[in-house]
């Protein structure tokens, strides 16, 4: 199998014009009922079109992965409004049945850990094909379909290795079988969530670079839900960075880290070492991210924000959006949401 | 990390806040109910329970007295409350002193060399293998039937399997980082065991006590039945049934008190070992 | 300082068979210096860290801290090495015993050495210490869960730093926080380092945070050492090629530089004969 060229890549990648493949809308999610309700996910917008790569980053207790769950609709006490589009269905309205259809069919998944993704007493083969064997395709069309990804995503041998169990296999490899249960159902659009955060970084790039082709190849969206941003560099198109429930900055990926607007942006990028430069001293963040239910009032970054305003205490910011770029920020102008 | 954090608000909220089934609520009240009896039962309880009244022998039960009264013409109601000292509080006693046994011979296996370790789980294999009432019932035969000679021979067989639980919880809690962090900063073997390897290992104890207090009273009730525990005229549950046995197709109630006494504690501290354990491991709650 | 001689030691799996986890490690760490052990999953850090605490007996090998040898001292001297050698562990969350205030996690040092006897003065001293990674007397009656975990971790280091150690073993620190917290953690350790003349070995798998702290460092593969040196040579421009391969892998939150390295990759995956993939 042959590679497409990547070198020939546009720089900025081209603007999805037509309808975008994964559209959401006002997306929000909270548990609990009445006054211990708890709100996660704060109003969340955003679209991913064919082919295109969308980093999701965010700190712990920003709500990435909940707004990921949210979208599989995976936890089913969590209460979540707003749209989620995909190919003119939307899955928020769905009811439970037609929403495990959708489920492999339309939307795919793909977790952290390989390890808890898999059955240990199931062969890798079986469980690769186990989403098309529910559709009820015969076995042995289901089989040959497994082989198809399990080749498609480089796994050695792959023939052979259908008989075998998960512990049989490397971190890495677990991880491309997991990534072949999601891809097998022919989904259009692919979420990650942290899929590399538990290998090494040898590994890590190699599992990255399988999903940036298979994304080419197939046309896939994908949504990529990391606190690394550095992956984000490598693999996203474009980035959304979340911070406590809500994406307060949006953009291309080359602007976003050539010019970060928010300050939490700012901050993040000056936080992280970098490998290919001497820092002398590391730009900290005070404080630590708030919990679902410490989010001070007004811009939920306030208290932690060198250039902080009154306003910032008071209102929420709305988004503003400039060229390619969209943030939420009171400095940037604008009014309150 | 961040998803374990993120979907782990919600839950922990609501921990927050006790919140207890009705059931639960029953289970807590009966065992509240069972304590307080054994504690001031036998204070308010009347003189005559402990005497013979041949004439009143064998009462149905009446507005007199609520569940008849035995052969010797005793109230059996109030035998069954003041009984519930005897059997309830020799029960947690023998928990008491079976559980301070474990903890030293796991603590010992703990901290001991390799040798001594194994030398301690095999010999708890072999407790774990032998029948406990059997055992029971030689050391209390040996030492002569009496509620005495009950509480000492159970005390002895009870630990093998409070030792060998606490040992596995003792020895995943030495491979907490803390506990490194502690060796490493020149804490005593002592101290190490006292401040942090035994408070964060007895949780799994508090669990069990709940359910070995039911057990153990089965037990006791056993050997008094069989003639080795409590002596006659000791109001003990099972050397009542014992002594009602002979005359039990006439007089039922003098059986059956004393036997729905055992089964109602019983029943009531399995449950709470069981509602104790739901609390604790957050996996079997099901809301 | 800390001298760590053909240290070597094998562990017997569960099928009996022996797994040798080091292999002949050779390290210094010299005083008031920041050193950086690097290696994947599996290459024996935690292994090396605890041998070096003197928690684990190594097969062969020694370490031995200013004359101490740490395996085979007891007594004051053992404690000499307890009272200047304190460990700083990954997971703020498991590294704190839950069932202790602050107040007691800090000034537990203090009590097993007898340094402050009074303990007004001991008190005195664990406010300072809170002070100083940037907490405050409030904390004192409080359990560890009440905090964050890069609260957690300036408490551990609180800690740590109780008894005036000379030398901070840290065993990955920064990987269980946030980006944004990780800096503050790093910055501290860096100005702890600086204000108390303290010498660290920091044993991380992240290259960049330890090129970023450390002056000296090894490479583990394996439990071998492969190299070793000036942290800006190993992680900048080594050619060994394991050093290499680690390093290229590292993810560099520059988008040009990294479509740049993703293309060279690729096109070597796609030309015939050269499969980048295992």
């Amino acid at each position: 199998m042959v590679d497409t060229p990547f070198a020939n890549a546009p720089l900025v990648p081209a603007t999805n014009d037509a309808a975008p493949l994964l559209d959401v809308r006002g997306l929000s999610v909270s548990f609990g009922h009445g006054p211990a309700a708890v709100r996660l996910v704060d109003n969340v917008s955003f679209a991913v079109g064919a082919g295109e790569r969308v980093a999701l980053v965010g700190e712990s207790g920003s709500g990435k992965s909940v707004t990921a769950q949210a979208l599989m609709r995976l936890n089913p006490h969590m209460q979540v409004s707003g749209v989620v589009q995909i190919g003119g269905c939307n899955l928020v309205a769905l009811s439970d049945k037609e929403m495990t259809a959708e489920r492999g069919a339309s939307i795919g998944m793909v977790f952290q850990d390989p390890m808890s993704s898999l059955d240990p007493l199931m062969t890798i083969g079986d469980q690769v094909a186990e989403t098309l064997r529910l559709r009820g395709v015969s076995a042995a069309a289901a089989r040959a379909r497994a082989l198809r990804v399990l080749d498609e995503l480089r796994v050695d041998r792959a023939a052979e290795r259908l008989a075998a169990y998960p512990h049989e296999f490397s971190g890495g490899m677990r991880q491309r079988v997991v990534i072949a249960m999601a891809l097998i159902g022919e989904p259009k659009v692919l979420i990650a969530d942290e899929p590399t955060t538990a290998l090494d970084v040898r590994v890590q790039e190699r599992v990255l670079d399988l999903l940036y082709s298979v994304s080419k190849e197939r046309g896939l969206a994908v949504l990529l839900i990391t606190h690394d941003m550095g992956i984000v560099a490598g693999f996203a198109d474009r980035v959304m960075v979340m911070y406590a429930g809500r994406i307060i900055e949006q953009n291309d990926v080359e602007p976003l880290f050539a010019s970060p607007r928010h300050p939490y942006t700012q901050g993040l990028l000056g936080a992280i070492p970098r490998i290919d430069q001497k820092r002398e001293q590391l730009q900290s963040i005070p404080g630590a991210p708030p919990t679902p239910f410490t989010r001070p009032p007004g811009c939920h970054f306030n208290p932690r924000c060198a250039m902080a305003m009154e306003i910032c205490r008071k209102d929420y910011p709305a988004m503003i959006e400039t060229g390619s770029a969209r943030v939420a920020c009171h400095i940037h102008g604008g009014g309150h949401a | 990390m961040a998803a374990r954090v993120e979907t782990a608000a919600a839950p922990a909220r609501r921990r927050l806040l006790p919140y207890f089934a009705l059931h639960e609520w029953l289970v807590f009240l009966t065992v509240a109910f069972l304590v307080l009896m054994a504690l001031v039962g036998p204070a308010l309880a009347p003189s005559g329970i402990y005497r013979s009244n041949i004439l009143n022998a064998l009462a149905p039960p009446s507005a007199e007295h609520w569940f008849g009264t035995d052969d010797q013409g005793r109230d059996v109601l109030w035998r069954v409350v003041a009984g519930a000292q005897i059997s309830l509080l020799s029960s947690i006693l023998i928990v008491v002193l079976y559980s301070l046994i474990g903890v030293a011979v796991a603590t010992a296996a703990t901290l001991g060399p390799r040798w001594l370790d194994e030398v301690i789980m095999r010999g708890t294999d072999i407790g774990l293998a032998l029948p406990g009432l059997v055992v029971a019932l030689g050391f209390a035969a040996a030492l002569g039937p009496s509620i005495q000679s009950g509480i000492i021979a159970m005390a002895l067989t009870g630990w093998p399997m409070t030792a060998r639980l606490l040992r596995t919880t003792m020895r995943q809690t030495m491979e907490q980082p803390f506990v490194d962090g502690a060796r490493a900063l020149g804490v005593s073997p002592a101290r190490l065991m006292l401040t942090h390897v035994l408070p964060n290992s007895l949780d799994v104890l508090i669990v069990k006590w709940a359910g070995d207090i039911n057990n153990t009273l089965l037990i006791l009730a056993s050997l008094s039945f069989i003639g080795v525990g409590a002596q006659p005229p000791s109001p003990e549950w099972g050397a009542m049934i014992s002594a009602g046995r002979s005359t039990m197709s006439t007089a039922w109630w003098a059986v059956a008190a004393p036997g729905a006494a055992v089964a109602v504690t019983a029943i009531a501290f399995g449950f709470l070992g069981d509602i104790l354990q739901a609390r604790r491991d957050p996996s079997l709650r099901k809301r | 300082m800390l001298e760590i001689r053909g240290l070597s030691k094998s562990f017997r799996s569960a099928a009996g068979t022996s797994v040798q986890v080091l292999r002949d490690i050779n390290f210094t760490v010299r005083p008031g210096q920041i050193a950086g052990l690097v290696g994947e999953s599996g290459s024996g850090k935690s292994t090396v860290i605890r041998c070096a605490l003197g928690l684990q007996r190594p097969d062969s090998g020694s370490v031995s801290y200013d004359g101490i040898d740490v395996h085979a001292a007891r007594g004051p001297q053992l404690m000499r090495f307890r009272r200047e050698v304190q460990p700083v562990f990954q997971d703020p969350y498991a590294s704190l015993n839950p069932r202790m205030t602050v107040e007691r996690l800090i000034d537990e040092g203090l009590r097993v050495h007898r340094l402050l006897p009074d303990a007004a003065a001991r008190r005195d001293r664990v406010v300072e210490l809170l002070e100083m990674v940037g907490l405050d007397a409030s904390a004192m009656p409080r359990h560890p869960r009440a905090f964050s975990g890069g609260q957690r971790q300036r408490i551990a280091i609180a800690r740590a730093l109780a008894i005036g150690p000379r030398l901070l073993i840290c065993d990955e620190p920064v990987s269980a926080l946030d980006v944004s917290v990780q800096a503050q953690v790093i910055n501290l350790l860096q100005e702890m380092q600086e204000r108390l003349n303290l010498a660290i070995l920091f044993v991380a798998h992240d290259l960049a945070v330890v090129r970023h702290i450390c002056s000296e460092v090894a490479v583990l593969e394996r439990g071998v050492i492969v190299e070793s040196g000036k942290s800006d040579e190993v992680l900048g421009t080594s050619q060994y090629p394991y050093t290499r391969a680690l390093l290229e892998a590292v993810p560099i939150a520059d988008p040009l530089e990294a479509r740049r390295r993703r293309c060279a990759r690729l096109s070597v995956a796609a030309s015939p004969g050269g499969n980048g993939y295992e």
